[in-house]
C-alpha cells in the first residue's frame, strides 16, 4: 500500500522540516517529563508519529521506514530496558523498581531516582514508538493475514 | 532473599517472554529450550517461595518501595505459594508434552507461540500475587489476550472459537472493570486488604452491591460457570493439543481464585449481612454448575469436549465449597482448585497423546484404536480415580472437605449435588474407560511402539501429582485452614 514517495514537492519539503522537529520535541518531552507534562508514553507516540509521517511522505525507500522496519523485530527492547532497570534495583537489594537502591556508583538517592525513572521512560518510549509503527506496517501490508490452515 | 521471590517468580517467565523475539530472531530453535528454562527457573523459585512462606509467614511485596495503600502490593501467602507451584507444574508438563505434540506444526511460528505461552504463565502468576483489584484486572487481561491468540493458533475452525472466546472474554473484563469502578467510587480503595476494612460496613450501599454483582458476573464468565460457559468447550477443543492442558488447567481456576480472594478477603463474610445471601446464591450456582456440567459431559462424543465439560462441572464443586461460608468448605474448595488444575492438565495431556499417537479424537475412535500402551491406560485410570474422588488421590480429600463444609452448614442439597456429581463423573469417565479396555486381542501396530520419553514423562507426572497431593493432603489442608483463619468465618 505504501510504496513510493508522495507526489508533491510542498508536502515533501514540509515533511523534511517537520519530521526532525517532531523528533526533537519528542526528546524534549521525554527528558523533561518529570518536571512538566509529558513522559515516556507521549514521547513514544511522538517518535512513532514522526516515523509514520516519514513513511507516508517519503515512502518505503526513505531512511526512517527502513530503520523502523528493522526495529520491528526488536519489539520488546523497550520492555527489556524497563525490566533491566527494575532488575538492577533488585540486584541493589531493594524492591523491583525501587530506584533508590539502584547500584549506580557516585550519585545519591535523589539522582538515582532521577536516572531510574528516566531510563524506564526511555524504555516505555521505545516500546510505544515501535508499537505505533508496527500497527501502520501491519495495516499497510497486503498479506498480513498469514494464517495457515490445516 | 525469600522476600524478593514474588517479583522474581513473575519476572522469570515475563522477562523471558519479552526477550524471546530477540533470541528467536538469532536462533529460531532456541525458543523452546529458553521457554522451558524460564519455567524451570520459575518452578525452582516457587519451591523456594513455598519454603519461605512456610518458614517465615506471608510475604508482602511493595513494588518500587511504595507502601500498600499508595503503591502496588503483591501478597504471597500460603494460598498464593501453593497456586504458583501448581501453575509451574502444569506449565512444565504442558511444555514438555507440547514439544513432542505440536513442534512440527509450530516450527515456523515458534517465536509468537512460545512468547504467548510465557506471557500466559506470567499473567497467571501476576493475577495470583496481585493484591489490588486493578492489577488483578491487568493480569487477567494479559492471560486472556495470550489465551485468545493460543486458542486461534491452528487457524481454520479454531479462529471462530477464538473469536467467540474473545467476545465473551472482553465482555467479562468489561463487567469486572465496571464492578471495580463501583467499588472504587464507594470506598476510594482498590487494595484488597484496604477494602477488607471498608466494604463490610458499606454492604447496604447499592454501589458496593452493584460492584459485587458486576465483578461476579465478569469472573463467572471467565471461570465458565454454567449458564455462562458456552465459550469454553469450543475454545478448549479447538485449541492446539499442546496448549489445551495449559488453558484448561489454569485459566478458569485462576479466575475462580481471584473471585474467592475478592469475596472472602475484601467482602468479608458476616452472617446477618446481605453478604450471606451472596453465599446462598453462589452455593446454588455451584450446585447447578456441577450437576449441569456433568450432564453436559455425559452427552459429548469427543474426548476433549468431555474433559472440557468435566472442568466446567468441577468448577461448580469448588463453588459449592466456597459457598458454604465456613472455613472447612473454603479450604476444601481451594485444595480442590489446585487438584483440579492438575487433573485437567492430565486429562488434556491424555486426550492430546491419544489424538497424536492413535488419531483418536472421539469415543468411537478410542474404541477402535485398541490402545494397549500401559502409560496411557495407567495415567487415565489414576487421573480418573482423582476425578471421581477415591481415597489415595488429592481429589478425594478436596471433595471430602467440601462435603464436610456442606454438612457443617447443614446444606443437604449441596451434599446431594456433590454425591450426584461424583456418580455422574464416574459415569462419563467409565464410558471412556470401557472403550479403552474393550476389544481384547492384539494391539495395533502403533500401540506397541514405545512412547518417546517426553510423552511418558508428561503422562506420568499428573497421576503422580494427583496421588502426591492426596498423600500430602493433610499438611496442605492445614495450611489452607491456617491462612483462612483470619477471615472471621
Amino acid at each position: 500500500m505504501i510504496q513510493s514517495s508522495y507526489d508533491s514537492v510542498i508536502v515533501r519539503r514540509i515533511g523534511a522540516i517537520l519530521v526532525p522537529l517532531v523528533q526533537l520535541f519528542a526528546l524534549y518531552v521525554l527528558f523533561f517529563g518529570q518536571y512538566g507534562p509529558g513522559g515516556g508514553f507521549v514521547a513514544g507516540v511522538m517518535i512513532g508519529t514522526s516515523l509514520i509521517m516519514d513513511l507516508l511522505v517519503f515512502g518505503r525507500e526513505g531512511k526512517a521506514p527502513t530503520a523502523a522496519e528493522r526495529a520491528l523485530s526488536g519489539d520488546g527492547i523497550g520492555l527489556v530496558v524497563f525490566a533491566f532497570v527494575g532488575g538492577l534495583c533488585l540486584i541493589g537489594g531493594g524492591e523491583f523498581l525501587n530506584y533508590s537502591d539502584m547500584p549506580v556508583p557516585g550519585i545519591d538517592g535523589a539522582s538515582r531516582r532521577y536516572v531510574g525513572i528516566l531510563l524506564t521512560q526511555v524504555g516505555v518510549a521505545v516500546d510505544v514508538a515501535v508499537a505505533a509503527v508496527s500497527i501502520v506496517f501491519s495495516l499497510s501490508r497486503d498479506d498480513s493475514l498469514g494464517v495457515p490452515h490445516e | 532473599m525469600t522476600d524478593q521471590i514474588p517479583a522474581l517468580a513473575f519476572l522469570a517467565p515475563f522477562g523471558t517472554a519479552i526477550c524471546l523475539p530477540l533470541v528467536g530472531h538469532w536462533r529460531n530453535g532456541l525458543c523452546r529450550p529458553v521457554a522451558m528454562a524460564a519455567v524451570a527457573v520459575m518452578a525452582a523459585l516457587s519451591v523456594a517461595g513455598l519454603w519461605g512462606v512456610y518458614a517465615s509467614g506471608e510475604i508482602r511485596y511493595s513494588l518500587g518501595g511504595w507502601e500498600a495503600p499508595i503503591g502496588i502490593e503483591w501478597v504471597a501467602d500460603k494460598i498464593a505459594a501453593i497456586m504458583i507451584a501448581t501453575i509451574c507444574f502444569v506449565a512444565g508438563v504442558s511444555l514438555v508434552y507440547g514439544g513432542v505434540i505440536e513442534d512440527r506444526a509450530m516450527r515456523g511460528r515458534a517465536i509468537p507461540y512460545y512468547t504467548m505461552i510465557l506471557l500466559l504463565i506470567a499473567g497467571l502468576a501476576g493475577a495470583v500475587y496481585a493484591a489490588d483489584l486493578f492489577n488483578i484486572f491487568v493480569f487477567l487481561e494479559v492471560v486472556a489476550l495470550a489465551g485468545y491468540a493460543l486458542v486461534g493458533a491452528r487457524g481454520g475452525r479454531a479462529l471462530m472459537s477464538a473469536f467467540r472466546y474473545l467476545v465473551m472474554g472482553a465482555l467479562a473484563t468489561t463487567f469486572y472493570l465496571l464492578g471495580l469502578v463501583y467499588f472504587y467510587a464507594a470506598t476510594g480503595a482498590l487494595n484488597i486488604a484496604d477494602l477488607g476494612g471498608r466494604v463490610p460496613g458499606l454492604l447496604g450501599s447499592k454501589a458496593v452491591l452493584g460492584g459485587l454483582i458486576f465483578i461476579f458476573i465478569g469472573l463467572a464468565i471467565k471461570m465458565a460457570l454454567v449458564p455462562l460457559h458456552a465459550w469454553l468447550p469450543d475454545a478448549y477443543a479447538d485449541a492446539p493439543d499442546a496448549v489445551s492442558p495449559l488453558l484448561a488447567g489454569l485459566v478458569t481456576k485462576i479466575a475462580l481464585l481471584v473471585w474467592l480472594r475478592i469475596q472472602y478477603w475484601a467482602v468479608a463474610a458476616e452472617s446477618g449481612d446481605p453478604a450471606a445471601h451472596v453465599f446462598a446464591v453462589v452455593s446454588g450456582l455451584g450446585i447447578a454448575a456441577s450437576v449441569g456440567g456433568a450432564f453436559l459431559a455425559m452427552s459429548q462424543r469427543e474426548l476433549k469436549r468431555i474433559f472440557a465439560y468435566a472442568g466446567v462441572s468441577h468448577v461448580g464443586l469448588v463453588l459449592i465449597g466456597a459457598g458454604q461460608a465456613n472455613q472447612t468448605g473454603l479450604a476444601g474448595g481451594l485444595f480442590y482448585l489446585a487438584n483440579d488444575a492438575v487433573m485437567q492438565c492430565g486429562l488434556f495431556v491424555l486426550a492430546g497423546v491419544v489424538a497424536f499417537r492413535y488419531q483418536a479424537r472421539s469415543l468411537d475412535d478410542v474404541g477402535r484404536a485398541r490402545i494397549r500402551n500401559p502409560w496411557v491406560l495407567g495415567a487415565f485410570v489414576v487421573v480418573s480415580l482423582g476425578m471421581v474422588g477415591l481415597p489415595p488421590t488429592g481429589g478425594f480429600f478436596g471433595k471430602w472437605y467440601i462435603l464436610l463444609g456442606a454438612l457443617e452448614a447443614g446444606n443437604y442439597l449441596a451434599v446431594a449435588a456433590i454425591v450426584l456429581t461424583t456418580l455422574l463423573t464416574l459415569a462419563y469417565l467409565l464410558r471412556i474407560l470401557e472403550r479403552l479396555f474393550r476389544n481384547g486381542g492384539a494391539a495395533r501396530g502403533s500401540g506397541s511402539r514405545s512412547m518417546p520419553f517426553a510423552l511418558r514423562l508428561s503422562l506420568a507426572a499428573p497421576p503422580v501429582a494427583v496421588i502426591g497431593l492426596g498423600i500430602c493432603g493433610d499438611p496442605i489442608i492445614k495450611a489452607l485452614l491456617d491462612s483462612t483463619s483470619g477471615l472471621g468465618l
